[in-house]
């Protein structure tokens, strides 16, 4: 019921924020100096069709209307046209989205797979070989990361494991040039692969997909590692674990108790990071040009074409708003102090 | 100032120098003009005249390196002083609306908040290539960019600085003095809140660096032929393929250098504005010569027969430093109240966790030993000593809320107490610990030991510690400051009931406290600590009767002058002698 209410509330608070994101796409192209119609279009379009299409997006109306019109195209899913591809921008969203939430899921799926526990074992204070060894290695990376730059190193991979090593294919997009996607299921091609049974293609996109999700996981990877780092040593430093060590609980235990503690700050990074990732890992989709809808975005502007880049800020926000979302609601199922605070 | 940095920390600072040193006159100092083409000299490997070698173009790279951080740190320190010249005064002035008392300043300062949550959830570098793109590439515009996606940084960072800092006492007079709030919080509370700023100032300014390069990298920031570190990534990616890969290398290397030269600064920054970070505990011992000779023999003397606790001789130092314990030496009978009195930071809370052998970061024992039934402790493997601890020592410590893990259901802590040294039933124990909540009289134990402790009050929690502490009838208890953060009356109760049930399990107990009165009350015999060393030890109505040393006698006038908390200390202990 507590739970019910909260999420309620939570979801009352998502209504204004999506209205504020709106307003904010539509006045960017406001902001753009020219008539939007005449953007949309693009320079070589003719005045009649310009004339047409600015009727057709009521832009001969004031603003409020015009604001509206634009609201009702974006519930019907009308984000308008690339004048470049002249396509439907909500299509090519929507087929190149799989690629970028693949690349973000591979990427996330490493930082919890290696760093996390990496960051939990340099957190402990034993002395054993394999705790001085993650100690090692997580002040290593604790100086690397965030400092270099993500599109570098994305570079600087391809050199070593393609160009001098040949481990790993180039930047040749999710696939080899030959190879055929596969019949699309959940769009990721890792996943539709290997339900389609086709291991070839499975191994392929495997094989284009670890450069680039190693690259976003060790550039952006680095918040939640140290906050995971930081959060245990705090968690296995406080008074609640001494005593647990006292009262002669089992090892494990303390541990496990210790961690449900550095769970809670290492979900909201982990969420902030995820959200941030959408509209922030696009120049590694450029290095490994992969087809995504961040590669999309950058295309977009260096050619002007302003609805692909409406499009694409929209949908980045409201990804950022609706993690946001999920991390307070996974905040509120872990942590009964926040819960009791929210109620 | 030097001194107190780590080499690390020196040597960060000297790059940090020689970056700014090189960005103000690298173009200058180049060995090869960075901008002008020679054909000739197209993609030469390092070698002896172009150690770095050249790039498409045939420009030595190495002159573009040097010539290239003019652009990138003056456009990142530009816009960042133009983000925290736009985000301090809002935050200045969201801070003060939202301790305003008119309800409708609140929701102003709420709704800006609200807008900044907007803001940030916009894809920062797709916004920055807009913002570019609507004004055209070229430096002037990157720096607007970039200042403004950080400026939200600078203004919740100030807003949070005025909310906690409006609390503070010289705030509150600058007010009543008949100074306006918001001028105080430009003239009083800003230029606090400086130290909080510059530390973000020096990882904004890394940030915005690679947030310009990255913009250049796309080709919508600063464009070629002025050297840029981004832009001469995105002219060297495409040699990284086929194995030219100077081009690229080396200005991410620089870059990468940069970012992490102004991230560290940020965090020498704050450890030098933090004051006293690295003072070292001022309260140590004169010399060590003073009490050796005496430690050693006492740490040879076997231990008391039947004693359950005998300490000896124990010293406990913080790794290099003089001791915090010294010559530590007492036993302790079965049954035996043992009450260990000092002021604050004499040495008490780190005798009672040596005895649990749980000192944790930093503190070694250096010498000495702990008998437990003529065990000795340190000397035990892992397993034996979890088997022992919290089964026959059992600890009881200061402020219960803080010792009960905020996400562990009280229920689920007993429990796994219970059954880590008991072979029973989940459904057993669980059962058990219930008849043991009832036996401290604790009602209604089922709702108890389904709550969290943040449920608990102070008191409630000690009684929960307690509880832990007796259910499996230990023979001995270690105490320390067991009533500390509860108030006078539960003190009282909880005081009480841990003597009267200790005093039916005959369980032994050292109890560490700062009052005397407690001491007085509760205890057979006491040990004064003073520094590290007991400086009295006897039966509790010798030692308060006829104290000898200084600091017994500065605590039993301190007690006189408390004595409200516990009875007189004339009172001596009749009631617990058996």
């Amino acid at each position: 019921m507590r739970t019910l209410k909260y999420i309620g509330r939570r979801l009352l608070v998502l209504v204004p924020q999506l209205f504020l994101i709106s307003i904010v796409t539509f006045t960017l192209v406001r902001m753009l100096p020219g008539d939007p119609a005449r953007l949309e279009l693009g320079p070589l379009a003719p005045e009649e069709g310009v004339e047409l299409l600015r009727h057709q997006l009521r832009l001969d109306e004031p603003l409020p209307q015009q604001y509206i019109a634009y609201l009702q195209r974006l519930l019907q899913g009308d984000f308008g046209r690339s004048w470049v591809n002249s396509s439907s921008v909500a299509q090519d969203l929507l087929v190149r989205a799989p690629a970028t939430l693949e690349l973000i899921t591979a990427g996330m799926l490493i930082v919890l797979v290696i760093m996390v526990p990496i960051a939990l074992l340099s957190a402990s204070p034993s002395r054993g070989w394999l705790a001085r060894a993650t100690r090692r290695v997580s002040f290593g990376y604790g100086l690397l990361a965030g400092a270099l730059p993500d599109f570098w190193l994305g570079l600087v991979l391809i050199f070593v494991f393609f160009s001098v090593l040949g481990w790993a294919p180039g930047p040749e997009g999710r696939l080899a040039i030959l190879d055929l996607p596969p019949a699309r299921v959940t769009g990721f091609y890792v996943v539709d692969a290997l339900l389609a049974g086709n291991f070839d293609t499975f191994e392929s996109a495997l094989s284009h997909l670890a450069l680039p999700a190693v690259t976003l996981a060790f550039v952006y990877g680095g918040p939640i590692f140290k906050m995971v780092r930081a959060s245990m040593e705090a968690a296995l430093r406080s008074d609640y674990t001494i005593y647990a060590e006292g009262l002669g609980l089992p090892r494990r235990t303390v541990l496990l108790w210790a961690m449900r503690n550095a769970a809670p700050p290492a979900v909201v990074v982990t969420g902030v990071v995820a959200g941030y990732l959408l509209g922030g890992a696009v120049l590694i989709e450029t290095v490994f040009n992969l087809n995504g809808i961040g590669r999309y975005a950058v295309q977009s502007i260096t050619t002007a074409d302003y609805a692909p880049i409406q499009g694409f800020v929209l949908v980045a926000a409201v990804f950022t708003v609706m993690v946001n979302l999920i991390v307070d609601l996974l905040q509120f199922m872990i942590d009964p102090r926040v819960s009791a605070r929210a109620s | 100032m030097w001194s107190r940095l780590s080499r690390f920390d020196r040597a960060v600072l000297v790059v940090f120098v020689l970056i700014l040193i090189i960005a103000a006159i690298g173009p200058f100092v180049a060995p090869y003009p960075p901008t002008v083409a020679d054909p000739l000299q197209r993609l030469v490997s390092p070698n002896g005249a172009h150690p770095f070698g050249t790039d498409e173009n045939g420009i030595d790279v190495l002159s573009r390196l040097i010539a290239a951080p003019r652009t990138d740190v003056l456009i990142a320190v530009i816009a960042t002083t133009l983000s925290v010249a736009i985000g301090a005064p809002l935050g200045v002035v969201a801070g003060y609306f939202e301790g305003a008392d008119r309800r409708a300043m609140r929701w102003i300062s709420e709704g800006t908040l609200r807008l900044l949550d907007v803001i940030q959830a916009f894809p920062v570098f797709i916004l920055a290539m807009v913002l570019v793109a609507i004004h055209g590439t070229g430096p002037v515009n990157v720096v607007f960019a970039v200042a403004f996606v950080n400026f939200p940084v600078f203004l919740r960072l100030v807003r949070s600085e005025m909310l906690s800092l409006r609390e503070h006492l010289y705030a509150e007079a600058a007010v009543a003095l008949g100074n306006s709030e918001l001028g105080v919080g430009f003239k009083h509370l800003l230029p606090n809140a400086w130290p909080t700023v510059l530390v973000q100032v020096s990882v904004t300014i890394g940030f915005a660096v690679l947030l310009t390069a990255g913009l250049s990298f796309v080709g919508a920031g600063v464009s070629p032929p002025t050297p840029e570190l981004g832009a001469m990534i995105a002219s060297g990616a495409k040699f990284m393929i086929t194995g030219q890969w100077w081009v690229a290398m080396f200005p991410g290397l620089l870059l990468g250098l940069i970012v992490f030269t102004f991230a560290a600064m940020g965090d020498i920054v704050g450890k030098l504005m933090e004051p006293g970070q690295r003072a070292i505990p001022s309260r140590r011992l004169l010399s060590n010569a003073r009490i050796a000779p005496a430690a050693q023999a006492e740490a040879a003397a076997p231990s008391a027969q039947d004693a359950v606790l005998s300490v000896r001789g124990l010293a406990i130092e913080a790794s290099g430093r003089p001791p915090i314990l010294d010559g530590v030496s007492f036993d302790l009978m079965p049954g035996e109240i043992l009450g260990v009195v000092g002021l604050p930071g004499s040495g008490k809370s780190i005798l009672v966790r040596a005895i649990l052998r749980l000192l944790g970061h930093g503190l070694q024992r250096r010498a000495g030993h702990v008998f437990f039934r003529g065990k000795d402790l340190a000397e035990l493997d892992e397993k034996t000593l979890r088997a022992i601890r919290g089964c026959e020592i059992l600890p009881l410590l200061p402020n219960a809320k803080s010792q009960l893990n905020p996400l562990v259901r009280v229920g689920d802590l007993m429990v796994a107490h219970i059954r880590a040294h008991n072979r029973c039933s989940r459904r057993e124990a669980h059962a058990r610990a219930a008849r043991m909540l009832g036996a401290i009289g604790i009602g209604d134990a089922e709702h108890w030991l389904a709550a969290y402790p943040h449920e608990l009050s102070g008191g409630m929690a000690q009684r929960v510690c307690l509880a832990i502490a007796l259910v499996h009838r230990p023979p001995l208890i270690i105490a320390d400051e067991p009533t500390a953060g509860l108030d006078v009356t539960v003190q009282r109760q909880v005081l009480d009931l841990m003597i009267e049930l200790c005093h039916q399990s005959g369980a032994a107990q050292v109890l560490a406290t700062r009052e005397l009165g407690i001491v007085a009350h509760y205890c057979h015999r006491v040990a004064v600590l003073d520094e590290g060393l007991i400086v009295e030890m006897g039966s509790v109505r010798d030692v308060l009767l006829a104290p000898r040393h200084a600091v017994t006698r500065r605590l039993i006038a301190a007690a006189d002058l408390r004595a409200v908390s516990t009875a007189p200390t004339t009172n001596t202990s009749s009631k617990m002698v058996p």
